[in-house]
């Protein structure tokens, strides 16, 4: 039962004495640094210059994989490592944490909203260089297909439609076309993950095909996080 | 500028509040993705200048909003997503083996 005696309150009163004290710093910090608006240097080049260097017209894109693809790859690791982790943690058995049974209108419109999704994930995949997206909106859009799948249709249903195995080849896979791409930039004689200082052709920004390997590293990306997050999902509501 | 930053100190006082008091380990997990919601909603202020456009330059445009920052959102939402998966799959394995997810309880079965 929960401790109720003088000492546990004490505890209490000491942690909201701390609390305090801790808000009060954090409070004035940020009331000072929020007078802090000048440009740094690094932002003001990346605006100036983002879209000739990497031939990306999106240039969250463009610092996210060509200026700090290395952080990228990590970023891709920690979903990796993470997927990994919880179907090693987590029981394999088939029985679903929720069975609920839904009336036809459930089943129906999501049957009719999945295609609209697969549609608009590539795209936010494949334009990630034009427009508003990236390798990793869309690729969690992609996810929620078999998750929605998995809510109202069961877990057996779904991964006789989508199955594990597939799953984790297509994120292993992912993972290693990412290090691929990356060497291709080595082997153009520059280095790790070099896109624009490569050489390679940027082509005309602003066009479906340009900005050198960052469309491939979008496709690679959403795949990845796509397959990533469904079989994080898929871990988490097993029982055994 | 200053209503975002006070929101930050707000929110994550609000997560600290609830990692430490709560004794549900879900309730301390919310928590600390409040903290990280902060975190966003600070790195996403620190970019923005008043009346600029969002950093897509198909067309000729004046001013727009710093893109370093929304880039290092985006790598802690991915981070913040795992974590949160990766802590609630231990939550199951300890609510599996002690029956519970209160924190006092656990502690008390100890010892």
């Amino acid at each position: 039962m929960i401790n109720k005696d003088s000492h546990g309150s004490f505890i209490t009163w000491y942690k909201k004495i701390l609390i305090l004290i801790l808000g009060g710093l954090l409070i004035t910090i940020l009331y000072h640094i929020s007078e802090f608006t000048v440009i740094p240097e690094i932002s003001s080049h990346y605006i100036h210059h983002g879209v000739e260097e990497t031939g990306a017209v999106n240039l969250v894109t463009g610092i996210l994989f060509d200026y700090r693809a290395f952080d990228t790859l990590g970023e891709a690791t920690v979903i990796l490592s993470a997927a990994a982790a919880l179907a090693f943690l987590l029981p394999k058995r088939r029985t679903p944490l929720l069975q609920s049974e839904f009336t036809i209108i459930v089943y129906q419109i999501i049957s009719l909203i999945l295609p609209v999704m697969a549609i608009m994930g590539v795209y936010l995949i494949i334009f990630g260089h034009l427009s508003p997206g990236g390798g990793f909106t869309g690729g969690v859009v992609l996810a929620t297909i078999p998750i929605l799948l998995t809510i109202t249709y069961g877990i057996s249903y779904t991964e006789q439609k989508v199955p594990p195995s597939y799953k984790s080849l297509v994120e292993n896979v992912g993972a290693l076309m990412f290090l691929i791409a990356g060497f291709m930039g080595i082997l153009r004689g520059s280095t790790f993950l070099a896109s624009g200082r490569s050489g390679i052709s940027l082509g005309e920004a602003g066009t479906l095909i340009s900005a050198g390997i960052i469309p491939h590293l979008n496709i690679i990306v959403g795949l990845k996080v796509g397959a990533g997050l469904s079989t994080i999902f898929n871990s988490l509501i097993k029982e055994e | 500028m200053l209503p975002a930053y006070i929101t930050t100190g707000i929110l994550i006082i609000l997560g600290i509040y609830t990692i430490l008091i709560k004794e549900n380990l879900i309730k301390i997990v919310i928590g600390i993705n409040i903290i990280e919601s902060a975190l966003i909603l600070l790195l996403i202020s620190a970019g923005f200048r008043p009346g600029a456009a969002a950093p897509i330059l198909n067309q000729e445009l004046e001013q727009v909003v710093d893109p370093l920052p929304q880039a290092l959102a985006l790598t802690a939402i991915v981070i913040s997503a795992s974590t949160t998966a990766f802590l609630l799959a231990i939550i199951i394995k300890i609510h599996k083996r002690y029956g519970t997810c209160s924190i006092h309880e656990i502690k008390n079965l100890r010892g």
